[in-house]
């Protein structure tokens, strides 16, 4: 058993390719230099983030005046900040694309689990680097997306048969250092948003000089455009600060950053166990897709179920992000129609499936009518 | 002599070790712990919030139905720092109703012994602690809170969460602060409260709440 599981490691340690490195003939292809992007919007953000530190006062007095101060008296500190904050939205953004586009081509499948599994833990780190790093900015927005991203897990002390462990509870003052949003939660999400960075460039780094691989595999020209282009973007928006942040009052509307949009909406319309429970459960169809999805084949509508599921999915995102942004969730109306607009396209492509896996079936019944002369042994066989 | 000298020096070695690491480890344990719940062990007293009774404000500012003013109040956590206390600040709002009420809720903490019809809410949403706003005019509910439209007989004032749009009802009968719409699983929490003369005196506050 252990065994087993040593070799199966060992086979997908060889097989690993997180940032697209061992790519290089599809550098014509977009869509296959997502990963190199990773890495590089990754670096940006990592250089810019230790000269932000320089000036940056981890305290709920000093953070949101050290700031403006870093935006608009240290030269060129704008620049710096902006890097910063788009290079990390584009790390985000390029994650998530490659994840999609891992999925959809079905390259998390032998013998690309582990890649897959390494690549999606890393958009949740991500994620949670992003919500750390939010709140050193302590504006309005940001002590409140902290405040309720942390009070979800103390109703994970309300699941049912297992009663009150008190492990919400746990998770939540440990996060943050207390019993209210303040100073001690400033210090623990500064040491998070730094120290995920910090353990994942020492194992990245390992790895590049484990495997030989080229790091960064773009030409130099799409690197400078990429720069250039951050730099303009924190030329002509740096994000406007917003308020300091008030904890004897809620703003209305409050919105989050952009990748957590949908979720705040879905926050809307479940009870806040099930709120709690969703992010888990899909954090854990990610990990697990790979085992889930046991067919060879790769080419999306080959596979009508998890096609479906990942349209599904994304179509999700976009829709709740559009409607929290308009502010509307009428929540006696809206989530019995999602759940029956669910339901009914996931019957449709669980049947699907079946009518594609008889299909499929049959055709490997009937041996090929006229075998093509060119090649003879035909693949109709593979499946 | 079964225990061999290199075994005996690994042993005695090891002690001043551990129990160095359990030296350092242990007032990280403490402060790492919850203030409530079930995992209280290695306390002697439960860490209990203490805040002390607390003057909040006057019942002249409550002159008629509806009036109602916002205040703060400090509860203190035991926490493992130098002062020995954490504080939290509780927001919270005063009302007054237009007809008596008795405070039980479903947890069963009660504001107030006997009926009145002054009350005192923590604006501590219970969903996911947000601090919910006492919004005297109906209509800005339904504008600004996701569209909910209140039945007649809840046509006055109201408390609404910007967060998800949680809405509770300060004089529901029987279970003022029930929450009426949205995702909160329960309503408002109370602050316990006295009437001394004039004064409004806090004397404790219901616990949940991330403040
Ligand atoms: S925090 Fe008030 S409704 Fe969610």
């Amino acid at each position: 058993m252990l065994a087993n599981l040593k070799e199966w490691l060992q086979d997908r340690k060889q097989h690993l390719d997180l940032f697209d490195e061992t790519k290089t003939a599809k550098q014509d292809n977009p869509l296959y230099i997502i990963g190199s992007l990773v890495w590089l919007s990754w670096m940006v953000v990592i250089v810019s983030g230790v000269i932000l530190m320089l000036w940056y006062i981890p305290t709920t007095t000093g953070a949101y005046r050290s700031i403006e101060h870093i935006t608009y008296d240290i030269p060129f500190g704008w620049l710096v900040r902006g890097m910063h904050k788009y290079a990390a939205d584009m790390l985000i953004i390029c994650i998530t694309l490659r994840i999609y586009r891992m999925y959809f081509a079905g390259e998390y499948k032998k013998p690309g689990e582990l890649s897959w599994m390494i690549l999606f833990a890393s958009l949740v780190l991500g994620m949670i680097s992003g919500i750390t790093g939010y709140l050193l900015i302590w504006n309005q927005r940001a002590f409140w997306a902290a405040k309720t991203v942390l009070t979800v897990p103390t109703y994970y002390d309300e699941i049912p048969l297992l009663g009150n462990t008190g492990l919400g509870h746990a998770i939540t003052y440990i996060f943050l250092g207390g019993p209210a949003v303040g100073q001690a939660t400033i210090t623990r999400f500064y040491a998070i948003h730094f120290g995920i960075s910090v353990v994942f460039v020492i194992l990245a780094e390992v790895f590049f000089y484990r495997t030989r691989r080229r790091r960064l595999n773009l030409s130099p020209f799409v690197i400078v455009l990429v720069l250039a282009f951050l730099g303009w973007l924190s030329f002509e928006r740096l994000t406007d600060m917003g308020r300091w942040a008030n904890p004897n009052r809620t703003p209305l509307p409050i919105l989050s950053d952009w990748y957590f949009l949908a979720l705040y909406q879905l926050v809307k319309y479940m009870p806040p166990l099930w709120a709690g429970i969703a992010p888990a459960l899909l954090i854990g169809y990610g990990m697990l897709v790979p085992f889930l999805d046991r067919t060879k084949e790769t080419r999306p509508l080959e596979r009508p179920l998890f096609f479906t599921v990942g349209m599904l999915a994304l179509v999700y995102f976009i829709a709740f992000t559009a409607l929290i942004m308009l502010n509307i969730a009428v929540i006696s109306r809206d989530p019995p129609i999602i759940m029956a607009v669910t339901a009914v396209v996931m019957v449709a492509a669980f049947m699907w499936e079946l009518v594609h896996r008889r299909r499929k079936a049959r055709q490997a019944q009937t041996p090929p009518a006229r075998p093509a002369p060119p090649a003879p042994r035909a693949t109709a066989a593979a499946s | 002599m079964t225990v061999g000298r290199r075994r005996l020096l690994k042993v005695l070695t090891a002690i001043p070790v551990l129990g160095g690491l359990v030296a350092v480890l242990s007032p990280l344990f403490r402060f790492l712990k919850p203030n409530d719940g079930p995992w209280q062990i290695f306390t002697i007293k439960p860490d209990l919030p203490k805040g002390g009774a607390q003057v909040v404000g006057k019942t002249t500012a409550l002159a008629k139905p509806w009036d109602f003013f916002y205040f703060t109040y400090v509860q203190k956590f035991v926490q493992y720092d130098p002062t020995g206390y954490k504080a939290a600040n509780i927001a919270g709002v005063a009302v007054r109703l237009p007809k008596k009420v008795k405070f039980e809720n479903a947890s069963g903490f009660v504001g107030y012994k006997g009926e009145t019809d002054i009350a005192l809410f923590q604006r501590i949403c219970p969903h996911l602690g947000c601090i919910f706003n006492f919004i005297p005019d109906f209509h800005e509910i339904t504008a600004g809170y996701g569209g909910y439209v209140p039945p007649e007989f809840e046509k006055h004032a109201l408390m609404g969460c910007p967060c998800h749009l949680s809405i509770y009802d300060p004089a529901f009968p029987n279970d003022p602060g029930n929450v009426i719409s949205g995702p909160a699983p329960r309503g408002a929490r109370y602050f316990e409260f006295e009437i001394r003369g004039e004064d409004i005196v806090v004397t404790g506050a219901e616990l949940g709440g991330i403040a």
